[in-house]
């Protein structure tokens, strides 16, 4: 197995794992909506915090699924330029692209740090059941990690193909 | 360089990462804050991304596009879509091109509960191309008839392109789901009036099915009743205000899976897939909206969107004829970019532009759906084409995109309709007094 084989696969087991924490986002948001529906209009008892517990579940679920979503291909991108072009451009365009994207994520990797760090310094916290929220903003960090990592094998691979083509 | 000037290069250096293949959100994001950072200054560009990334992913108006996804995947998993297609067949599936009419009419029931073209499209392709296959129905009217009848998923609330519009112009999602009925129920209409007509001049396009008995087409009806109460529970709740539009889709989707453990159809696997499935797509559309942000604030330091609005109020043309040429560049921005990119894109700079030309918001709302319904069968980025491409590989591309062509013929001519008739949108929303 080469090198890159070994970081792909890596790549999707990280990724996916990510994409299991959220898609457990996903599913609290959906059950916590639906409690808070019920006991609000059936008992008079609305899910203390409900909209707190779904605002950040929401900022978990997408942000840890980015990097799978961004493998498979479910980011949208307009395809029918570049496959007109030989494999070899593609290829180069292919690389440089990803290298935006690759300095893009680092940018916010660092930048989402630091907006972490200032939420922490002011003790900023949910609006209704007090959840301090630096720790997401780690998070959402932490998660756009495997995003560029996901970004730097598709540079690899590209240049790859412009030697190998 | 002027601020402008600037904005107007980025625009264009937008455009070329988009032809260059960089996913929509990433570029709109990136460029956003590069143009950001050369205006105002890198610090704050810096810091307003993180901003606005953490903002948006956690925005609780934003949840109601997540929860309306889910609705629709677990839909599928839970076997709705195949009761429903089973239904009209039965109904109809007996008359000649019945089963390609049986189909325009699933697609419609399931737009009722689903608010994707492409999911629509790709969950009635797998049942009814089969079936028609079987019959020995026309390859260009079958595809066409599935891809272009996807289309509705949009229209037929729920709809994801009306969620994200009444996000990005603040306008009420009850109301823009409601506006999207009557147009709707009209569009599916006019796809069966097209197959009938196809049907009536060529009987070999489209032979009849299997006839059924009366008893078997009452007994049908059985299948479209758990489609009727969601829709009711959600769009309803919507419309009596009973529910907030996340309140309404996350009971759809608990309810949806609700459905498919009474139906004892849902798997765990199923169950698991449908998830991620929707993760993704809510992610997708998520990463586009959080990139348009980011745009959206380069924009406005730009002055672009006002000073483009002020220019077209400037100009010796009636609205009407601007309104034309809005759409027109919508049609023609549908043919290279994906619907919910070009909408999310395009709304910050035309919405104003049609406030000043004083259209009603929700009206536009309903007219941009439809042209985003051309933009998604139409050559070359034609999503619904790509997704029944991949449910019939042995059906050349070029064959599914001439069947979709009487199919835009009414997607045309129920704009001009719609155009010409503004109430046939506005009627029902104008009923909600919240």
């Amino acid at each position: 197995m080469t090198f890159l084989e070994k970081f792909d696969r890596f790549n999707r087991r990280l990724s996916g794992g990510f994409e299991i924490i959220g898609l457990g986002g996903l599913l609290v948001m959906m059950v916590i909506t639906c409690l808070d529906v019920f006991g609000g209009k059936f008992f008079r008892t609305p899910v203390y915090g409900a909209l707190d517990i779904v605002m950040l579940c929401q900022l978990v679920a997408i942000s840890f699924a980015t990097a799978y979503a961004l493998i498979i291909g479910r980011h949208v991108s307009v395809e029918f330029f570049t496959a007109l072009l030989p494999e070899r451009l593609q290829a180069l365009i292919d690389a440089v692209i990803s290298f935006f994207g690759l300095i893009f994520y680092v940018l916010i990797v660092w930048r989402l740090i630091v907006y972490g760090h200032s939420l922490q310094i002011g003790g900023e916290v949910s609006a209704t059941i007090r959840i301090p929220l630096y720790p997401f903003a780690y998070g959402i960090a932490m998660a756009g990690v495997p995003v560029a990592l996901v970004l730097l094998a598709q540079i690899l691979k590209a240049i790859v193909r412009m030697v190998t083509k | 360089m002027s601020a402008v000037v600037t904005g107007l290069v980025g625009i264009v250096i937008l455009l070329l990462l988009f032809l260059l293949r960089m996913p929509v959100g990433f570029a709109m994001g990136f460029v956003g804050v590069v143009g950001f950072a050369y205006l105002a200054d890198p610090g704050p560009a810096l810091s307003l991304l993180a901003q606005d990334i953490f903002e948006q992913f956690s925005s609780y108006p934003l949840s109601v596009i997540p929860m309306f996804i889910l609705m629709g995947t677990f839909a599928f998993a839970s076997g709705i879509s195949r009761r429903l297609y089973r239904t009209t067949y039965t109904w109809v599936g007996g008359i000649r091109g019945g089963l390609t009419i049986a189909t325009v009419l699933a697609c419609a029931g399931f737009a009722a509960i689903c608010g994707s073209t492409a999911a629509t499209a790709a969950t009635m392709g797998k049942i009814a191309l089969p079936e028609m296959k079987k019959y020995k129905y026309n390859n260009t009217l079958a595809t066409g008839t599935v891809a272009a009848s996807g289309t509705l998923g949009i229209l037929i609330p729920p709809s994801t392109i009306l969620i994200v519009y009444g996000i990005l112009t603040e306008e009420s999602i009850g109301k823009l789901f409601i506006a999207g009925v009557l147009p709707g129920i009209m569009l599916s209409l006019a796809f069966v009036a097209v197959v009938a007509i196809l049907c009536l001049r060529n009987p070999q396009l489209g032979p009849p099915g299997t006839p059924t008995s009366f008893k078997q087409k009452v007994r049908a009806v059985n299948g479209i009743i758990e489609a009727i109460i969601l829709f009711v529970l959600t769009i309803g709740g919507l419309f009596l205000g009973w529910f907030s539009p996340t309140q309404a889709g996350a009971i759809g989707a608990g309810g949806a899976l609700v459905i498919g453990l009474v139906r004892r159809q849902l798997t765990w696997r199923n169950f698991f897939e449908a998830g991620k499935e929707g993760l993704r797509t809510s992610c997708m559309v998520l990463i586009i909206i959080t990139g348009a942000t980011v745009f959206g604030h380069f924009m406005a330091i730009s002055t672009i969107p006002f000073a483009l609005a002020d220019w077209i109020k400037s100009l010796p043309i009636p609205p009407m004829a601007l309104m034309g040429v809005i759409i027109f560049l919508y049609f023609i921005g549908g043919f290279f970019m994906d619907s919910m990119a070009l909408v999310v894109v395009t709304i910050p700079i035309f919405f104003p532009v049609v406030m000043q030309l004083g259209y009603d918001p929700i009206w536009f709302g309903v007219i941009i759906v439809l042209v985003a319904e051309m933009g998604v069968i139409t050559p070359p980025v034609g999503v619904n084409v790509f997704v029944i491409k991949g449910i019939a590989p042995d059906v050349p591309l070029h064959v599914i995109f001439r069947g979709i062509f009487p199919f835009l013929i009414a997607l045309i001519m129920m704009t001009a309709l719609l155009l010409a008739f503004p109430g046939i949108a506005v009627f029902l929303p104008n009923l909600i007094t919240y």
